[in-house]
C-alpha cells in the first residue's frame, strides 16, 4: 500500500519537475539582459557576442532550445554555467552539500525549538509561560533572518567573540577529504573529531539565525493547533478520566496538532534552500542559495535552470516524506485520491 | 540523551577555537576582501579583484611607475620601438610556477589566447596588433597595425600564462588546436610566475593564495605565507572579523561612517590609494531630453557637487572622494590642476535650461544607481533633489550591477544618469578616455554617455598614434576642456580609494608615497609585512 | 455547528457574546489598539510626521546620521533624513502592501485548497500538480521573473509577491480539508445530500478558519519581509519612497556604531506584526467562543 502511494507521489513529482523545468526555462529566458553580454564582459565585442549566442543556441526558438535542453538532460548534463564556465552539475555538486548542510541543522532547530515552545504554550495558554513563548516566537518571525545573522554576529562575534562568523571551517584547518560534502560527517569518517568540532562551532551562528523565523511560525502553529485540539471532546474526556498533563499532551493533544505543522514544517525546511542566500552572505558560507541568487542576477541560463531544479527537487522530495509522515500519523488520510 | 550529547559539545566548542589558534601560529596570514567576483583567468581579468589576484598570480612585461604616471620594466628588461616595432628583451632568470622557464613563446601565446578568448582587457590588443613573434627564446617582437601610443602601457595589462602548462590541461574547445585554451583549467588554477599561486579557488567567496618560493624577486622579510582573499564579505562582518584580528584589510566599499567608527578603535589604521579612477555621472547623450547640450549643461550645473563631497568626508585630512576638474582624473598625463573645480550653480543651470529645447516637466529623467555601493544611493538622491528643483520629474531605480552593465550598452534602455566609477585600465589617458567617448568603440557600461562628437574622435586618434610626450599632454588638455564643455557627464569626483588595515600589516605601497601606484595596482602581498 | 458563512460571522462579531470574549482578553484589546494606532499614524501621515518632507531625497545635510536627540528623536539616516518620519511613512506602504497581497492571494489560495481537497480525483491532481510547482519554485526567481516582464514598480512588487503567496494557503487549506472530509458531520451531511458548495465552504471552510486567521495575521509581517528583500535586490519599492524592510537591510550595513539605522524599523516592524498577531488571536478566540 504505502509503496504505491510512494510510486504514484513519484509520479506527480516527475510531473512537477516537467512542469518547473518549462516554466522556468522560459522564465530565464525572458528576464532582462543578454546572458551572452554579461559572460563575456563589458569589453566584448559585438561578434563575440553573437558568437557566443549562437554557440549557446541563444537566438532559436525557444521551444527547440528547451529540446536541447532535455536531450542534454537525458545524458545528465545541465549545461555549462556561462559565467564560471564549468558545467552546472560540477558547480552543484560544489555548493550544494554546504547549504544542505546548513540547512538541516537549521531544520532540527526548527523543529526541537518550535515545537516545544509551542506545546508548553499551549499548554499553559493564558500564563505567563505561554506570553513568554509567545513572544520568542513572534521575535523570531518578525525579524529577517540576515538581520538575526547580524545580530548574533555582533553579540556572539563581536563584543562576546566566542564563535566564528566566516566561513565553513578555521583557516587552519584543513577540508576533510570529501565524501558527502558535509564536513561534519567526513569529519568523522575521516576520524578528525577536532574538525567535526570546529565545523560544527561554526555552523551554529548561520544555523540558527536562518533557524529562528521558521521556528518562530512552527511555534504558533503548534500553539494554536493544540489549543484547537485541547477542546476536542477527546481530550476533554482524557482530562475528565484524570490523565495526567504529559500523557495529555504527548498522546491526545499533540499528534493531531502536529498534522498541520508538519506541512508546513516540511515548506518552510525546503523553503530554506532558496532563502538562505542572504545568511550565507552574512555569514560567507559557501552555498547554493548565494550561488542561486548570483547565477539569476547574471543571468546564467543553465545555472539557472540546473539550480532552481535542484532546490526543486529538494522541496519535492521533502513534500513526499511530509505527506509519507502524515499518514504515517494519521491513517485515515488516504495518499492517493479519496473518491477513485 | 540527545540534550546531553548537546552540552557536552558545547563545552568542548568554547575551547576549540584557542586550540586552533596555536596552529595557525606558525604561519603568517594576510586576510583582505572585495567584491565578487574573483577571476584567476587572465584572459577574463577586469575587475578591482581581479586586478590584485593578476598582480600577485601573474607578471606582465611592465608595470605601473610607482610615484608617478607611466611604467616600470617587470619581466622585460629593456625594449625599444622603431614605428610601429616594438622588441622586448625578457629576463632570463623567470621560472613559472611548474618550473618551466618563462620564454618569448610564453608571451606569444598569452597575447593570442587573451585576442582569441575576446574578454578581459583583449580589446587593448585585438585589432591593434598585427603580429606578436618569439625572435629568440629572450626576444619577442610586436608589429602593431598602426601608429598606438599607448601600447607598452597597456601591456601592463597582459599577465603571461605558461603555455605548456595551459596546453598541457587543455580540454575540448572551439579553438581548434588549442582545444579550450585551458580556459576550464585556469577558472580554478594558475599557470603564472607570480610571487603567489592558487591554492584553492572559489569566485564567489574566496581565492587561497600561497607564497610561491622560486619568485625572481625579492619578498619582505615578514611577507605573508598565505593570503585569503575574501569576496562579497558585508561590512558588519568586515568590522567585527578585523577587532577580532581575523582580517587584516578591508575592501575599498564601505560607508565613510562605518570607515570612521572602525579607525576609532585601537590597532586600526586608514590606508588611502588614489588617482585614476573618476566616478561619472553617465548621461544618457542619445536619448531626450538629454541629447540636448543644454539640458546636459543644465544638469551639470545643477549637481550637489559641495554635498557629494561632504557624504564622502571620513575625517580632516582623509576622504573617499576629491573635486574634478573634467574628464581626466589626476594622475594621468593631461590632467591640468590649474583649472578651476566644477561647482553648483543653480542660476547657470536655469540659464541653460532656458535655451534648452525640451521643456523639463514632461521630460522624466530616468536615475540608476549600482545597488552594490550604498554611497551611491546617496548621489543618486542628491541627483534627483537637484534635478527636480530645475523641474524634471525624477524617477530613481535601484539596479544591480550586472543589468546595469547590459542595461547601458544600448542607447534605447540606458538610463539618463548613472554613477558609474571608470579607471584607467592602464596607466595612459588613452586607455580611460578612448573607451569612455570614442564612437567607434562599441558601446561598454564605460560609454554609457553614447557619445558622438567629431572633434572628440578626432582628439582621440590624435592622442593615441602622437609619440611625443609633451604633444600627447596638449591634446589630452584639449580634449579635457572640450568634454568639460559637452558636458555628456557630470564630473562627480574623484574616487579615492580608504581601505581599513590592522596595524598588524605594514603595506608600504599605500603608505610611502615614492611607491604608491595608479589605482588597483597597489595590493602587492610580496611586499606586505604581516607582524606575529 | 455553525451554517454561516465565514465572512458573516465577522460580522457577527457584533453579538454580546463574542465582544465580551474579545474584550476580555487584554492582549487581544493591546493588539487592536496597536493596529488601530498604526492605521491612525498611517493614515494621518502628513500630519502626524515631525518632517514630512524628510519622505523626499534628502533632508538636513548638516544632521546626517545623527543619533536620536530633541529634534530628531529616533535619529536621521545617512542622508539627515528623519527616521520616525519614514517609519510612519513605511508603515503606510506596508500596510498597503499587505492588503493588497492578502486579499487577492488568501482567496485564491483557499478556493484551490477547498476544491482540490473535496473533489478529489483529478481535479486534486491537476490543482495540486499546478500548486506545487509555484511553491517549488523559489520565490525569488518567480520574483524577478514578473519583475523581468514588467517595470519594478510598487504594483509590480505586489503582484509578484501575491504570485508567491497563494500556494502557501493551497496548502494549507488542502491538508485540512482532507483531514476533515473524513470527519462526521461532514459524512453526515453527505448522507443527507448537501450540495457540493454547502459542503465545502459552510461545511468545511468555518473549520480552516483559525488556521487561516492565524497565518494571515503572521503573514502581513512575512508580506512586509518579503517585500523588503525584493527591494533589497532592486525589485520593488523604489528610493525615495520609505520602506520599513529595506531600512532594516540598509542599516545593518553601519551596525553596530549607527544602531539606530536599523534597530528602530526593526522594532516598528515587530510592533506591527505584533499587534496583528494579538488581534487575530484575539478574534478567533471570539469566533471559537460564539460557535
Amino acid at each position: 500500500m504505502i509503496w504505491k502511494t510512494l510510486y504514484s507521489r513519484l509520479k506527480a513529482s516527475l510531473i512537477v519537475m516537467i512542469g518547473i523545468s518549462i516554466l522556468i526555462f522560459a522564465v530565464a529566458r525572458v528576464m532582462p539582459g543578454d546572458p551572452a553580454r554579461i559572460a563575456l564582459g563589458a569589453n566584448a565585442s559585438a561578434e563575440q557576442v553573437a558568437a557566443l549566442r549562437a554557440d549557446r543556441h541563444l537566438d532559436d526558438p525557444l521551444p527547440l532550445q528547451y529540446w536541447e535542453f532535455v536531450k542534454a538532460l537525458s545524458h545528465g548534463d545541465l549545461g555549462k554555467s556561462l559565467f564560471t564556465n564549468r558545467p552546472v552539475s560540477t558547480d552543484i555538486a560544489q555548493f550544494l552539500p554546504a547549504t544542505l548542510e546548513l540547512v538541516v541543522v537549521s531544520g532540527l532547530i526548527m523543529a526541537l525549538l518550535g515545537l516545544p515552545i509551542g506545546a508548553i504554550s499551549a499548554h499553559f495558554r493564558g500564563r505567563a509561560i505561554d506570553q513568554i513563548g509567545r513572544l520568542v516566537a513572534l521575535l523570531g518571525v518578525c525579524t529577517p533572518a540576515f538581520v538575526w545573522g547580524v545580530i548574533l554576529q555582533l553579540l556572539l562575534g563581536y563584543f562576546w567573540p566566542i564563535f566564528p562568523i566566516q566561513g565553513r571551517l578555521m583557516d587552519a584547518t584543513p577540508v576533510p577529504p570529501t565524501v558527502t560534502g558535509f564536513y561534519l560527517l567526513d569529519s568523522l569518517i575521516a576520524g578528525e573529531p577536532g574538525t567535526f568540532l570546529d565545523a560544527l562551532h561554526h555552523l551554529i551562528l548561520p544555523a540558527v539565525a536562518l533557524a529562528l523565523g521558521g521556528m518562530g511560525q512552527v511555534a504558533r502553529l503548534t500553539r494554536s493547533n493544540m489549543i484547537e485540539v485541547y477542546g476536542k471532546p477527546y481530550v476533554e474526556m482524557a482530562e475528565a478520566y484524570g490523565f495526567r498533563p504529559w500523557r495529555i499532551v504527548s498522546r491526545y493533544a499533540f499528534v493531531p496538532a502536529f498534522i498541520p505543522t508538519l506541512t508546513i514544517l516540511g515548506l518552510e525546511f525546503a523553503a530554506l534552500l532558496g532563502n538562505a542566500f542572504l545568511v550565507e552572505k552574512v555569514f560567507g558560507w559557501p552555498g547554493l542559495s548565494r550561488y542561486g541568487v548570483d547565477v539569476i542576477l547574471r543571468k546564467d541560463l543553465d545555472a539557472i535552470v540546473g539550480t532552481v531544479l535542484i532546490i526543486a527537487a529538494a522541496f519535492l522530495i521533502m513534500n513526499i516524506v511530509v505527506d509519507l509522515l502524515v499518514t504515517l500519523i494519521n491513517p485515515r488520510i488516504r495518499l492517493s485520491s479519496r473518491r477513485d | 540523551m540527545k540534550f546531553k550529547a548537546s552540552l557536552l559539545a558545547s563545552a568542548v566548542l568554547t575551547v576549540s577555537p584557542f586550540l586552533l589558534a596555536t596552529q595557525s601560529h606558525a604561519e603568517r596570514v594576510l586576510r583582505l576582501d572585495e567584491s565578487p567576483v574573483g577571476e584567476i583567468d587572465p584572459a577574463k581579468a577586469t575587475d578591482y579583484a581581479d586586478t590584485v589576484l593578476m598582480q600577485n598570480l601573474y607578471d606582465t612585461l611592465v608595470e605601473p611607475k610607482k610615484g608617478g604616471p607611466g611604467v616600470d620594466p617587470l619581466l622585460a628588461s629593456e625594449w625599444a620601438a622603431d614605428g610601429t616595432a616594438y622588441t622586448f628583451k625578457l629576463r632570463p632568470d623567470v621560472k613559472f610556477h611548474s618550473g618551466n622557464p618563462l620564454t618569448a613563446d610564453d608571451v606569444v601565446f598569452s597575447l593570442n589566447r587573451m585576442i582569441a578568448m575576446g574578454q578581459g582587457f583583449s580589446n587593448l590588443f585585438a585589432g591593434r596588433v598585427e603580429k606578436a613573434e618569439a625572435v629568440d627564446p629572450h626576444t619577442v617582437k610586436f608589429t602593431l597595425a598602426s601608429p598606438y601610443a599607448p601600447f607598452v602601457a597597456a601591456l601592463a595589462r597582459l599577465p603571461i600564462v605558461d603555455s605548456k602548462e595551459v596546453m598541457a590541461r587543455k580540454a575540448d574547445g572551439k579553438y581548434g588546436e588549442f582545444g579550450d585554451y585551458g580556459e576550464a583549467w585556469l577558472s580554478a588554477h594558475d599557470a603564472g610566475s607570480g610571487a603567489y599561486t592558487v591554492e584553492s579557488q572559489n569566485p564567489q567567496t574566496e581565492t587561497v593564495m600561497g607564497k610561491f618560493s622560486g619568485y625572481f624577486l625579492p619578498f619582505a622579510e615578514n611577507a605573508p605565507d598565505k593570503v585569503h582573499y575574501r569576496y562579497g564579505v558585508e561590512a558588519p562582518t568586515v568590522r567585527a572579523l578585523m577587532s577580532r584580528g581575523e582580517h587584516e584589510i578591508s575592501d575599498l566599499w564601505l560607508p565613510p561612517e562605518v570607515i570612521r567608527a572602525m579607525a576609532a578603535e585601537p590597532g586600526m589604521k586608514l590606508l588611502q590609494e588614489a588617482g585614476a579612477t573618476g566616478e561619472y555621472i553617465k548621461l544618457n547623450t542619445a536619448r531626450a531630453p538629454l541629447d540636448d547640450v543644454h539640458c546636459r549643461r543644465a544638469l551639470s550645473y545643477a549637481f550637489d557637487y559641495g554635498n557629494t563631497l561632504k557624504i564622502l568626508k571620513i575625517n580632516d585630512t582623509i576622504s573617499q572622494g576629491i573635486p574634478m576638474k573634467g574628464p581626466l582624473p589626476s594622475g594621468l598625463v593631461g590632467y591640468d590642476p590649474s583649472l578651476p573645480d566644477i561647482t553648483q550653480d543653480m542660476a547657470k543651470a536655469k540659464e541653460e535650461l532656458a535655451q534648452c529645447k525640451y521643456d523639463p516637466k514632461s521630460s522624466p529623467l530616468d536615475i540608476a544607481w549600482i545597488a552594490e555601493v550604498p554611497a551611491r544611493e546617496r548621489i543618486a538622491l542628491l541627483m534627483q533633489a537637484a534635478f527636480s528643483q530645475l523641474g524634471f520629474p525624477v524617477n530613481v531605480i535601484k539596479t544591480p550591477w550586472v543589468l546595469v552593465s547590459d542595461q547601458v550598452t544600448k542607447p534605447e534602455t540606458a538610463p539618463h544618469a548613472v554613477e558609474i566609477a571608470v579607471a584607467a585600465v592602464a596607466p595612459d589617458p588613452d586607455s580611460l578616455l578612448y573607451n569612455m567617448y570614442s564612437s567607434k568603440v562599441p558601446p561598454t557600461w564605460m560609454s554609457a554617455e553614447h557619445l558622438k562628437d567629431d572633434k572628440v574622435d578626432e582628439l582621440l586618434e590624435a592622442g593615441r598614434s602622437e609619440a611625443d610626450p609633451a604633444k600627447r599632454e596638449a591634446i589630452y588638455k584639449e580634449l579635457n576642456v572640450r568634454l568639460r564643455d559637452l558636458a555628456p557627464t557630470i564630473y562627480a569626483y574623484e574616487f579615492t580609494g580608504v581601505f581599513v588595515a590592522r596595524d598588524a600589516v605594514a603595506v608600504p605601497t599605500l603608505e610611502d608615497p615614492a611607491q604608491r601606484t595608479l589605482d588597483n595596482f597597489n595590493l602587492v602581498f610580496r611586499t606586505m609585512s604581516v607582524a606575529d | 455547528m455553525d451554517r454561516s458563512l465565514p465572512l458573516a460571522r465577522l460580522f457577527r462579531l457584533a453579538s454580546s457574546k463574542a465582544w465580551a470574549t474579545f474584550f476580555a482578553n487584554p492582549l487581544s484589546v493591546l493588539g487592536l489598539i496597536i493596529v488601530l494606532v498604526i492605521l491612525v499614524l498611517s493614515v494621518f501621515a502628513g500630519v502626524l510626521t515631525p518632517y514630512p518632507e524628510h519622505v523626499g531625497p534628502v533632508g538636513d545635510f548638516s544632521a546626517m546620521n545623527a543619533p536620536p536627540d530633541g529634534a530628531y528623536w529616533f535619529g536621521t539616516d545617512t542622508m539627515g533624513r528623519d527616521l520616525l518620519t519614514r517609519i510612519v511613512y513605511g508603515y503606510q506602504l506596508a500596510l498597503i502592501m499587505a492588503a493588497v497581497v492578502l486579499s487577492i492571494a488568501t482567496p485564491v489560495g483557499v478556493v484551490v485548497g477547498l476544491v482540490a481537497g473535496y473533489k478529489g480525483g483529478w481535479v486534486d491532481y491537476a490543482l495540486m500538480r499546478i500548486t506545487d510547482i509555484f511553491l517549488a519554485v523559489p520565490p525569488l526567481v518567480l520574483a524577478m521573473a514578473i519583475m523581468g516582464f514588467l517595470q519594478p514598480t510598487l504594483m509590480n512588487g505586489m503582484l509578484a509577491i501575491t504570485a508567491m503567496w497563494w500556494p502557501w494557503y493551497a496548502r494549507l487549506v488542502y491538508n485540512v480539508t482532507r483531514a476533515e472530509t473524513q470527519e462526521g458531520y461532514v459524512l453526515a451531511a453527505e448522507t443527507v445530500g448537501a450540495s457540493t458548495a454547502h459542503i465545502v465552504f459552510r461545511e468545511i471552510l468555518p473549520n480552516c478558519m483559525p488556521s487561516i486567521v492565524t497565518k494571515m495575521t503572521l503573514d502581513v509581517g512575512f508580506v512586509i519581509l518579503m517585500a523588503s528583500s525584493l527591494s533589497f535586490l532592486g525589485l520593488g519599492v523604489q528610493p525615495p519612497t520609505p520602506d520599513l524592510g529595506s531600512m532594516v537591510a540598509e542599516g545593518a550595513k553601519y551596525m553596530p556604531s549607527s544602531w539606530w539605522l536599523t534597530v528602530w524599523p526593526a522594532v516598528a516592524i515587530l510592533v506591527v506584526v505584533l499587534g496583528f498577531n494579538l488581534l487575530g488571536d484575539g478574534l478567533r478566540e471570539a469566533f471559537e467562543a460564539e460557535g
